[in-house]
């Protein structure tokens, strides 16, 4: 298979198998196993395939052009860096995948687990291999959001929920950080591809916007990564499933941050401002880390605070700048990933095997557990930086580097001491580690006895650990020429000359190491009355917490400023809230349009005034509309509708019979909807007299007055200013019409620049208008009136009790007899309205008409229906679903534009031909009549769904006749009754 | 379509069609404004709906079929739809219109048959 095939795969697969793992049965714990595993295998084995082609720093690149104008293309890269990282995703996920088969108890819901899992690992794939730095940051995000997902797993657990909460606040306000960063570079470089800003360092480093795009950066990478100040979100990750933080907190998740660093180190770094905030930045993690790691009482606690710890090492050597620190850098994260994957794994197995996690509870298990403790020990040994072990190693090319004589004071003096501190600390937690679990004496107060665990459990650790000691031992043989191919791909011609043997003489790194060991072991001993106490969290720094402080910033903004930026432009205050938009829209325009419009003629003559009439009574309605909404909606309403119909006739007038017929429709239906809704409203009673209104009050109505005339003045003559103007004679207008037949096949323009030119607008429409529909639903589900609009309307009421009093009538016969008439006629009308929009919808690509006018007719045949039979008569016989009409307009319009694809045409192509029927003869075919069939339907579920939840409330009436709210098949079943009722009657209707 | 071709027979009957189509409805709105009560009022708009849209219909029909050379009759429909539709309008309006006087007890308003009616009517409404 070809290199770009594989490459895709690799990226692709796993998203493609999560979608799969997410839909078998929640029981299938084995397939879902043997799923992830055989992705992870594949994975695995694809970048193994790659390796030939990335040694000596060798590039395989495979570009997918996608926006290549704006520099935007699909670049999966891989590298010889890129390559090792894949490795421990794909090699480590696959050990994960295994270990979690045993760790996962059978009630946990596992398709959820490993969809998240399989998705997690292609994002962290796409990281790794993204040639292109804003698809990297597209990634990036994609981790945080897996990543939320997987901590937050057991989401029945609060801790489990704040953890989750804490990682994705934290890593995606660095993530938004870095994206901003990556625009930045491309702005600085030209180019958002990885090569091109790899090879443009100087550019980079010498351009004013460096430090904005350092600190930026690093802001993404320090928040990935865990570093001061950011740390606090891992230790609260911990509440995740052992094997998602042994996946996340070793070889991934946190490793994109330092994969960010050490990516970009070739560019960024060996600047001062580099230097200084990287280095002291992980020179504080570091020793700060290590020191809390000590006195953690949790078992994950203790590890993460290392993680933490190991991660400040590698930003470090990242922030020294020096090739050799660079080579220890990507040397540890390799290293680490090894030893710190296997100690989450034996953390889980004691935490399965005996019931807790707990530092204080557990002593002695070595003789329960031998084998999972002999790997224990190893491992943490590796952490410990124990000669024969990998973390030996580069954790004394860290101490050689720290050693280095170094002209700047700081590097010279806190370097090496903070590394001999953090040191002795990590000597010192992996001591508490290995004896406060498995020596000492067996354990009191566990509620099962400890025993090993199934073997395969125990694969991944012993395959991670032999590694731990391989690479310890023969590191030159084991890793040298991986650890070369990577070290090439980030360095290239600076790469130095570094050695891997484990003995490098009798000299100042050796001593440091030994120091580190000697003084870790007399620092447990001197510590351990102290541990014994069992206090939670470390001494001096109990009170300094990272999480308080982002919690208290947290609860700041999003509770306290949130609440005051409720009060002061919530919705229950529109009034100053619609008066702020006017007036910034008004102030924003007048800035805009100060040098003027250009040459305005306002010709006087040459009106017809019959046209002019038409318009004084189109604005004599429109300003009584706004004179009488107060008080007199329904007068209000009427006027506005006189408003629409002038409006409407203007567009006749102009010849624009699209426009007019849509205008004419939109109408009716906006008018009724309205109607439907003013019963709601609460009533309003004029007060007596108008002489004694505030002052206040009264200034208030005058301001208002003048932003209104401002504002409705300044559209019409922006409006005036642009639509007399003469046409550009090149315009977009001459290019429709002289293309609408001959490139879109149809003689309608308006028809065929809505579903055929300008397509996407109308597909991002009609979209627009389902969401609208459904919010409309969504809200008026649990809508309940004001407490006043609650009783009957008075004319029901009167009705009503003139039937009851009849012994031969029912309550509603007297409105069924007047309508008796009027609704034979409405619904004799249906079919004919049917056909109507039959006619209107055909006929749309040639002459006026079109899938949104048709879907607006029919629907008022609904409307008509639904005042002929009433809101139950109706619901008892609608056969139609509105929410899946809208999904299915939205999905046949997507089908139509993808179909063009098939023919090798850009998204919403639209071919066109003309075809023979029987009877009918000569029909255009088009394929936006299919688009248009979106449209319609789409438009048609959109209304009558509108339609349903209004017209739903009347049947919704609280006292009387609870019993008789009946669920329909067309609407969801209202909530239940006891609901209703304690919510209505509630004092003052809490609604 | 100039003069030329449009022959003078059929400008003149359409003139004529229109015209007395629109007088007719001039004569429906003068109604409006004239007449003095509801009930009075609600005849007057028939004449624009009836004979009034007949005639601009037939002119209609006369100018299409003679330029576009084959008849043209789609105004039958706008005919049929208008004459099914106007009556129920003006009947709702009307029983609305009555029902509401009789509530109101406006004195010159036809009784309702049943004796009992407005007396009940009466003391169900509450007092606003």
């Amino acid at each position: 298979m070809s290199s770009e095939v594989l490459l895709t795969v690799l990226i692709v697969l796993p998203f493609l198998s999560s979608l799969v793992a997410g839909s078998l049965p929640a029981n299938a714990r084995n397939a879902e196993v043997w799923l992830a595993g055989a992705v992870a295998l594949i994975g695995l084995a694809i970048t193994m395939s790659f390796y030939p082609d990335v040694t000596g720093g060798d590039v395989v690149r495979y570009e997918i052009p996608w926006l290549p104008s704006a520099g935007l293309n699909l670049v999966i890269r891989m590298d010889g860096f890129a390559w090792i990282f894949s490795m421990l995703i794909t090699g480590i996920g696959f050990l994960v995948v295994l270990y979690a088969r045993y760790y996962m108890s059978p009630k946990d819901p596992v398709p959820r687990f490993f969809a998240f899992f399989l998705a997690f690992m292609g994002a962290m794939l796409g990281v790794v291999t993204s040639g292109n730095i804003i698809q990297l940051v597209v990634f990036w995000e994609l981790t945080s959001v897996t990543s939320f997902l997987l901590i937050g797993y057991w989401y029945h657990n609060a801790n489990a929920r704040d953890g989750a909460r804490m990682a994705l606040t934290v890593t995606a306000i660095g993530g938004l950080a870095l994206l901003v960063a990556m625009l930045l570079v491309g702005h600085v470089i030209g180019s958002y591809d990885l090569d091109a800003v790899l090879a443009s360092g100087d550019t980079l480093r010498e351009h004013t916007l460096y430090t904005t795009i350092l600190v930026l950066m690093l802001l993404g990478a320090f928040t990935k990564s865990a570093q001061f100040p950011f740390q606090f979100w891992l230790p609260r990750a911990m509440a995740a499933p052992t094997p998602v933080s042994a996946y996340l907190h070793s070889a991934t998740m946190v490793k994109a941050g330092v994969f960010l660093l050490v990516r970009f180190w070739p560019v960024m770094a060996g600047t001062e401002e580099w230097f200084w905030i990287v280095s002291s930045a992980g020179l504080i993690t570091l020793v700060m880390g290590a020191y809390a790691a000590i006195f953690q009482q949790d078992l994950k606690g203790l590890l993460a605070y290392s993680t933490i710890s190991h991660l400040g090492l590698i930003t470090t050597l990242l922030g020294m700048g020096t090739p050799l620190a660079a080579v220890a850098a990507i040397f540890h994260i390799v290293n680490h990933a090894t030893f710190k994957a296997s100690l989450f794994m034996a953390a889980g197995i004691i935490d399965h095997e005996s019931g807790t996690r707990d530092l204080r509870r557990l002593s002695g298990l070595f003789k329960y557990m031998p084998f999972t403790g002999t790997l224990a020990i190893i491992a943490s040994a590796a952490m410990a930086g124990v000669p024969l072990l990998n973390g030996f190693i580069s954790k004394e090319m860290f101490f050689t580097e720290t050693a280095i004589r170094n002209p700047n004071m700081f590097a010279n003096l806190a370097l090496p001491i903070g590394a001999i501190i953090a040191g002795i600390f990590s000597v010192a937690y992996a001591l508490r580690f290995v004896c406060g679990v498995f020596f000492g004496p067996p354990p009191t107060d566990l509620e099962k006895v400890p025993h090993e665990p199934p073997s395969l459990m125990r694969i991944p650790i012993e395959v991670l650990v032999l590694i731990c000691l391989i690479v310890g031992i023969i590191p030159g043989i084991a890793i040298g020429p991986y650890l070369a191919t990577a070290v090439v791909a980030v360095l290239g011609q600076d790469t130095p000359h570094y050695s891997l043997s484990i003995w490098h003489g009798f000299n100042l790194p050796l001593l440091m190491s030994i120091g580190a060991l000697v003084g870790g072991v007399i620092l447990y001993i001197m510590l351990r009355p102290y541990l014994a106490l069992g206090v939670e969290g470390p001494p001096l720094m109990r009170r300094l917490v990272g999480q308080r402080i982002f919690e208290r910033i947290l609860v700041t903004i999003s509770w306290k400023w949130a609440k005051s930026l409720e009060r002061w432009a919530g919705t229950r205050r529109l009034q100053p809230q619609l008066f702020l938009l006017v007036l910034i829209c008004v102030v924003t325009a007048w800035f805009a349009l100060r040098p003027g419009f250009g040459p305005v003629k306002l010709q006087l003559s040459g009106w017809d005034p019959g046209f002019v009439i038409l318009w004084l009574v189109g604005i004599f309605c429109a300003i009584a509309a706004a004179h009488q909404a107060k008080y007199h909606r329904l007068a209000s309403l009427v006027l506005m509708s006189g408003a629409g119909l002038v409006t409407c006739m203007t567009f006749v007038w102009f010849s624009a019979p699209d426009l007019a017929v849509t205008q004419l429709l939109v109408e009716i239906v906006t008018t009724v909807l309205i109607l439907l809704g003013l019963r709601w409203l609460p009533k309003r009673f004029q007060k007596g007299d108008a002489d004694h209104i505030a002052l206040p009050t009264k200034l208030r109505r005058y301001r208002d007055i003048v932003l209104g005339v401002f504002a409705g003045g300044g559209v019409a003559a922006l409006s005036y200013a642009i639509m007399t103007r003469t046409a550009v004679p090149d315009g977009i207008s001459r290019f429709f019409l002289e293309r609408a037949y001959t490139e879109g096949g149809g003689t309608n323009v308006i028809n065929v620049m809505l579903v055929d030119f300008r397509g996407f607008d109308t597909f991002g429409e009609i979209a627009v208008l389902g969401i609208v529909a459904i919010t409309v639903f969504a809200l008026l589900r649990r809508f309940r009136p004001a407490a006043e609009s609650v009783e009957k309307p008075e004319q029901q009421r009167i009705q009503n009790a003139y039937d009851n009093l009849r012994p031969n009538r029912q309550s509603g016969d007297t409105v069924n007899e007047y309508l008796m008439i009027p609704s034979v006629i409405m619904q004799w009308m249906f079919p004919v309205i049917i056909v109507l929009s039959a006619y209107i919808f055909l006929r749309g690509h040639d002459l006026p008409g079109g899938g949104f006018a048709a879907g607006i007719t029919m629907s008022i045949g609904f409307i008509l229906q639904y005042m002929a039979g009433g809101t139950r008569w109706v619901e008892d016989r609608l056969r139609i679903l509105p929410v899946k009409w809208i999904g299915t307009g939205l999905l046949i319009a997507l089908a139509t534009g993808l179909g063009a694809w098939a023919f090798g045409y850009p998204f919403l192509t639209m071919a066109f031909q003309y075809a023979e029927l029987p009877i009918i003869g000569k029909v255009p075919m088009a394929a936006a009549l299919f688009f248009d069939l979106g449209v319609f339907v789409l438009v048609v579920g959109a209304t009558v769904l509108i339609l349903i939840a209004l017209a739903h409330q009347s049947v919704r009436s609280p006292k009387a006749a609870r019993s008789s709210v009946l669920p329909t098949h067309a609407v969801e079943p209202p909530p239940p009754p006891t609901l209703e009722t304690s919510t209505v009657e509630a004092p003052g209707g809490a609604s | 379509m100039t003069g030329d071709q449009f022959p003078l027979w059929a400008a003149i009957a359409v003139s004529v069609l229109l015209v007395a189509g629109s007088l007719l409805m001039l004569a429906g709105c003068i109604g409006m404004v004239r007449f003095r009560s509801f009930y009075q009022r609600i005849h007057a708009p028939t004449l624009g709906t009836s004979f009034g849209t007949i005639f601009i219909l037939a002119g209609s029909v006369v100018y299409f079929t003679v330029t576009q050379l084959r008849p043209a009759v789609h105004e039958v429909l706008i005919f049929v739809f208008v004459s099914v539709t106007t009556p129920v309008t003006l009947m709702l309006l009307a029983r609305a219109a009555l029902y509401r006087d009789r509530i109101e007890r406006v004195q010159d308003v036809p009784a309702s048959k049943d004796p009992l009616d407005n007396a009940e009517m009466q003391t169900s409404k509450k007092p606003s």
